[in-house]
């Protein structure tokens, strides 16, 4: 028999009632919108760079949004994350509050604004999108997916990371504080 | 509204506290014992220690009608504390559970308690005559984590359980002998013991805090790590939910709830002030804070001399000591409890928080 070296197991794993073993699709509510495709998500990018074109950004952030791929698989986040940053780049600063503020109204208004904040704090985890695919070696967070390898602020990421900070800022005036808790709680990741 | 009636007990977190009905005795969790105190006047002196737990306390409640204490603590214990001419005397519950008790709360009748635990089961206990103990029957199923909270419905046999799993629950607790069977009503009809006569999770999933069900025991509201506040209004056993709001806040999140009466609900948690949500099946709104912060806050401002000015530039490298929150409570709020209800409306509430201090609060 092979030797084992019983140290390097882990005992975690074989214990069913770990926490590491807790079933996390538990937390997932059942109005969780269906699955999309990486194509859907294609599709709603070009929509919203129209909207953008056509001079209508808060037509564009709302509906950016709204089709915030909730149930879609990684890919179909990863483009729509790139329409989202695009929208929020598009947008100048002067009309940032009045943009948030037409968004963050009407129906489904908090859903939004907590969405926004999703996205915002998944933008500011990621690597900046011209360094592609120079992250920082991977490592598994277990229970928060949305917290990623950690962008430092270089080159291009950091003017990214600068509107999304002015966006943060402005976000927490109109949603509060209780709009970055829910970021925490919230299993339906962007 | 009155100014509230604040009462700084000592500098230590209070895990629970808990008045008797004559609201002369307060009851309060302070590290590994329970602290009784005894009101003169309008101040609360230190009476009685209740001291036999080994680790921290982390709930406390007094029956109504017949005094007795049940206390619960993270060494996996409950005792309940009877008074004898001769002081306290208590009596250890055995649990049988395997990790810290949570929460304890006696049931309306008085017959029963439920103490919530890390072990992700709630033990009801209840005393058997026969063999002079207390016994405990355990609630398990669905439960994937520890239990963080405990109501009871008025008719004594319905228990709701928040827990870390994020899920609020409603379960029958029904004990053959101890409980007459209950009235029908839209959670259930049959109500054998571990029935699940409910099971909600809201859409962001934070874990559960605090939840409670209203005066007629018709609805459920229940708050979680979310800063947001769920009410369930059920339809009937094994039907989805006639109405289930959510109501998202700007707030950090809210840790405890009691109902002021079927329309009102009083939260209040991390942001150190009680809120007030008005509503009904249609639609829950929160309407604003309950705390009256002009009164006290103009109070405390104090002659603002130049010389006042420079001399705090001076010493502290800042104009104003801005380390006093403007609310009454200097902390997290962890514990909301009816103090004064009539004609099923609340009247009074007290809260108690990490900061020390007990406030009754007049509506």
């Amino acid at each position: 028999m092979a030797q084992l070296n019983y140290r390097t197991i882990n005992i975690d794993v074989l214990d069913p009632d770990s926490s590491i073993n807790f079933p996390m699709d538990t937390l997932l509510p059942a109005t969780l919108p269906e699955p999309t495709s990486s194509n859907a998500a294609a599709t709603v990018a070009t929509q919203v760079r129209q909207l953008l074109r056509g001079g209508d950004p808060e037509g564009a952030l709302r509906y950016v949004l709204d089709t915030a791929p909730l149930g879609g698989d990684d890919r179909a986040k990863e483009v729509h994350q790139a329409a989202v940053i695009e929208v929020l780049q598009g947008i100048r600063q002067s009309e940032m509050s009045r943009v948030l503020e037409g968004v963050c109204a009407g129906q489904g208004a908090s859903e939004r604004a907590d969405c926004l904040m999703k996205y915002l704090y998944k933008g500011m985890a990621a690597a900046p999108s011209s360094s592609g695919s120079k992250s920082v070696s991977p490592q598994s967070t277990g229970g928060f997916s949305q917290i990623q390898a950690r962008n430092l602020g270089e080159g291009g990421g950091g003017q990214q990371m600068s509107v999304l900070l002015n966006w943060h800022e402005k976000l927490v005036e109109v949603a509060g504080t209780g709009s970055i808790v829910r970021v925490m709680t919230d299993r339906r990741t962007v | 509204m009155a100014a509230p009636e604040a009462h700084h007990l000592f500098h230590n977190p209070i895990a629970d506290h808990s008045f008797s009905t004559d609201k002369t005795t307060l009851a309060v969790a302070r590290d590994s014992s329970v602290e009784l105190y005894r009101r003169s006047g309008n101040k609360f002196s230190l009476t009685d220690e209740l001291k036999g737990h080994e680790k921290t306390v982390t709930g406390v409640d007094i029956a109504p009608n017949s005094g007795r204490i049940v206390t619960c603590s993270q060494d996996r214990n409950a005792y309940v504390w009877e008074q004898t001419p001769s002081g306290w005397k208590p009596t250890l519950v055995l649990l049988r559970i395997n990790r810290a008790a949570t929460f304890v709360r006696w049931s309306p009748s008085e017959q029963k308690f439920a103490v919530g635990s890390g072990a992700r089961v709630i033990a009801v206990c209840y005393f058997e005559e026969e063999n002079d103990w207390w016994i405990s029957k355990h609630l398990k199923k669905p439960i994937r984590s520890t239990i963080t909270t405990l109501a009871w419905h008025p008719n004594s046999v319905l228990l709701a359980a928040g827990s870390t799993d994020s899920h609020a629950r409603v379960f029958s607790s029904f004990i053959k002998g101890v409980d007459t069977r209950p009235e029908p009503s839209a959670w259930g009809e049959r109500l054998p013991f571990n029935t699940i006569c409910g099971e909600y999770l809201n859409d962001s999933a934070g874990w559960i805090h605090g939840l409670s069900f209203s005066p007629s025991g018709n609805a459920l509201a229940f708050t979680g790590h979310d800063s947001s506040i769920t009410v369930v209004y059920p339809s009937a056993p094994e039907q989805p939910p006639r109405a289930m709001l959510n109501i998202t806040t700007r707030f950090l999140p809210f840790n405890s709830l009691i109902w002021k009466d079927e329309n009102e609900i009083i939260a209040a948690g991390h942001d150190c002030e009680p809120y007030l949500l008005r509503g009904d099946e249609s639609g829950w709104q929160l309407t604003g804070t309950i705390e009256n912060k002009a009164g006290p806050g103009a109070g405390n401002a104090r002659e603002e001399s130049a010389l006042h000015m420079f001399r705090q530039m001076d010493l502290k490298g800042q104009t104003q000591a801005d380390t006093q929150l403007q609310t009454t409570h200097q902390n997290t709020i962890s514990t909301v409890r009816v103090f004064e209800a009539a004609n099923g409306a609340v009247r009074k509430f007290s809260t108690s928080g990490v900061d020390g201090r007990v406030v009754i609060w007049t509506i």
